[in-house]
């Protein structure tokens, strides 16, 4: 990622890379904060590391100068100081970069991150064939793993990127996570400016969006969701938007006209991407899912496509080379995506997650599209619908609910009981509850029983 | 996690283990579920035979009997076949709330 910054340093070294409420730091500032925090990790000899830092002008030059030391990095979510010990077991660190006070004692060797991009200027290590890189999984349907890339692959995708040195792209994903780091390569490959709220709720992006001159913003279906919420609680204005980006989820057809109409200025685009095979590019046309084009378009493409069984497979060329403390990978073969996928016409769309499957006395039922109905009746903000356990049948279906503010609960339940009546017995939720929010794991929405 | 949003007639019964409550609870499900019988009585037999409850319908009450008063005789192993087997599991239990 160092030569990116480095490419727009170069150029116009003024250009303000980063953008926050508190100030902002220029391409020429974060490729200099990197040069020293590569020279700094060569120095003190550390082949891998943890970071438990997140703002965007701590973790960029981080993450830049390891990828130009070949020193693999690993950022960790906000998370309370026992559950890092948890992570650096897992993940086998026994070096932590942080500036918090509550990690020593936790049996890693911490280095302060503000000390290495602060520290002495040095020759600039000359750059390593291997390149690793490590992010962690959501965790959305368990334990976090560690997904292992290398920045040669990684870069690929950046390659296609047109410059754009106007834009400001909101950052709505922590950089902990994959779609995080995708920001940050578009971004910096175009030149553009990253502007980062924190934290990185969407009242904190929509008040970003409207203050900080946002013009494009990428973020999971989930988020959005909020986001609307946020906009017609509040009634302070729409943010000017040229480009609304959604991945991350499975994405809801009915958001997608919700989108278009709250921001009519805006092009809305869809992004499929995940840890493991990286980035699959964008779909533009506002409509739900993925053209069929992108199915067998043969071995000289970085990124091809196949239906197996109901589950899409993918073959990419960004893609990991395996998981931390598995076997490798075959990093150019063919991969389950894990997303249970149908043709429609011209389009593949998405019916939730193979492991999000809820058995109902031996029916499979995909939680997606009972979301897709329960969100689209008036009064219902936000939906949930995961497997229960029951002494009866195994699982039912569960749903849970936030409701519009001046919604009537009791109206509200006959309501979706109403637009389910026609599901198949066993996909009618058996249980519906209305809660204050809805449980998610890195913005997006987990789909298991977590009571 | 999820919070649940109180909702106040809910809340009045919540937890409470009380034969009336469980009797509501159950009266309640089989109105909402269109299961209610004018001849309910509460030795009526809750599956075939009498109110009609299927599998899905069963697992549906186990979980607000669940839901509302914190525990349920399905999930304990048990398959009351009336009311009034549902409301000696009651009897016989201790309140979890």
């Amino acid at each position: 990622m160092f030569e990116l910054l480095h490419r727009v340093a170069q150029e116009e070294p003024g250009r303000v890379a980063v953008l926050t409420h508190t100030g902002s730091r220029t391409y020429a500032d974060l490729a200099a904060d990197a040069r020293r925090v590569a020279v700094a990790l060569r120095r003190e000899d550390i082949s891998r590391f943890a970071v438990v830092d997140h703002e965007a002008p701590v973790v960029v030059p981080l993450v830049a100068g390891a990828a130009l030391a070949g020193v693999e990095i690993c950022q960790y979510p906000p998370v309370d100081a026992s559950e890092v010990a948890d992570l650096l077991a897992r993940f086998d660190h026994d070096v932590l970069v942080t500036d918090r006070s509550d990690l020593a004692g936790l049996g890693a060797r911490v280095l302060s991150s503000s000390a290495l991009i602060g520290g002495r200027e040095g020759e600039v290590p000359e750059a390593p064939v291997s390149r690793p890189h490590l992010v962690l999984t959501t965790g959305t349907t368990g334990a976090p793993r560690g997904v292992r890339h290398d920045w040669s692959r990684l870069l690929r995708s950046s390659e296609r990127v047109k410059p754009a040195a106007g834009e400001r792209w909101l950052l709505a994903y922590g950089l902990h996570q994959f779609a995080g780091l995708q920001i940050l390569l578009h971004v910096f490959a175009a030149g553009a400016t990253l502007v980062a709220p924190a934290p990185r709720r969407p009242r904190e992006g929509l008040a970003a969006m409207r203050a900080l001159g946002v013009t494009h913003a990428s973020a999971t279906p989930t988020y959005w969701r909020f986001l609307l919420a946020e906009m017609r609680s509040d009634r302070e204005g729409v943010p000017p938007l040229r480009q609304v980006t959604l991945g991350g989820e499975a994405i809801p057809g009915p958001l997608l006209g919700d989108l278009q109409q709250a921001f009519p200025d805006a092009a809305i685009s869809q992004v499929y991407a995940a840890s493991e095979f990286g980035s699959t590019g964008s779909v533009r046309d506002a409509r739900p899912g993925l053209s069929t084009a992108v199915l067998d378009r043969g071995d000289d493409a970085d990124v091809d496509m196949r239906i197996v069984d109901g589950e899409l497979w993918i073959r990419s060329r960004t893609g990991m080379l395996g998981y931390h403390g598995e076997p490798a990978v075959d990093a150019d073969g063919w991969r389950a995506t894990g997303d249970r996928v149908e043709v429609e016409g011209d389009r593949i769309r998405f019916r939730g997650r193979t492991s999000e499957i809820i058995n109902v006395g031996g029916v499979k039922v995909h939680p997606l599209p009972i979301e897709e109905r329960v969100s689209a009746i008036p009064g219902v903000d936000m939906a949930r619908v995961f497997g229960r356990p029951s002494a009866m049948t195994g699982a039912i279906v569960a749903l849970e609910v936030v409701a519009a503010p001046d919604a009537d609960p009791a109206a509200l339940k006959a309501a979706i009981r109403a637009a389910c009546a026609d599901l198949a017995p066993a996909a009618q939720p058996r249980s519906i509850r209305f809660v204050d929010d809805i449980v998610t794991a890195g913005s997006k929405i987990v789909r298991r029983d977590i009571q | 996690m999820g919070q649940p949003a109180p909702d106040p007639k809910e809340t009045q019964r919540h937890m409470s283990t009380s034969p009336a409550a469980v009797q509501q609870t159950v009266v309640d499900f089989l109105t909402l579920t269109a299961k209610m019988r004018d001849d309910f009585t509460p030795d009526m037999p809750l599956y075939a035979g009498g109110v009609g409850l299927d599998s899905l319908e069963t697992a549906e009450l186990s979980a607000t009997l669940e839901d509302e008063h914190g525990s349920d005789p399905y999930s304990t192993g048990e398959m009351p076949q009336t009311l009034n087997e549902i409301l000696a599991f009651y009897a016989a239990a201790p309140a979890e709330a």
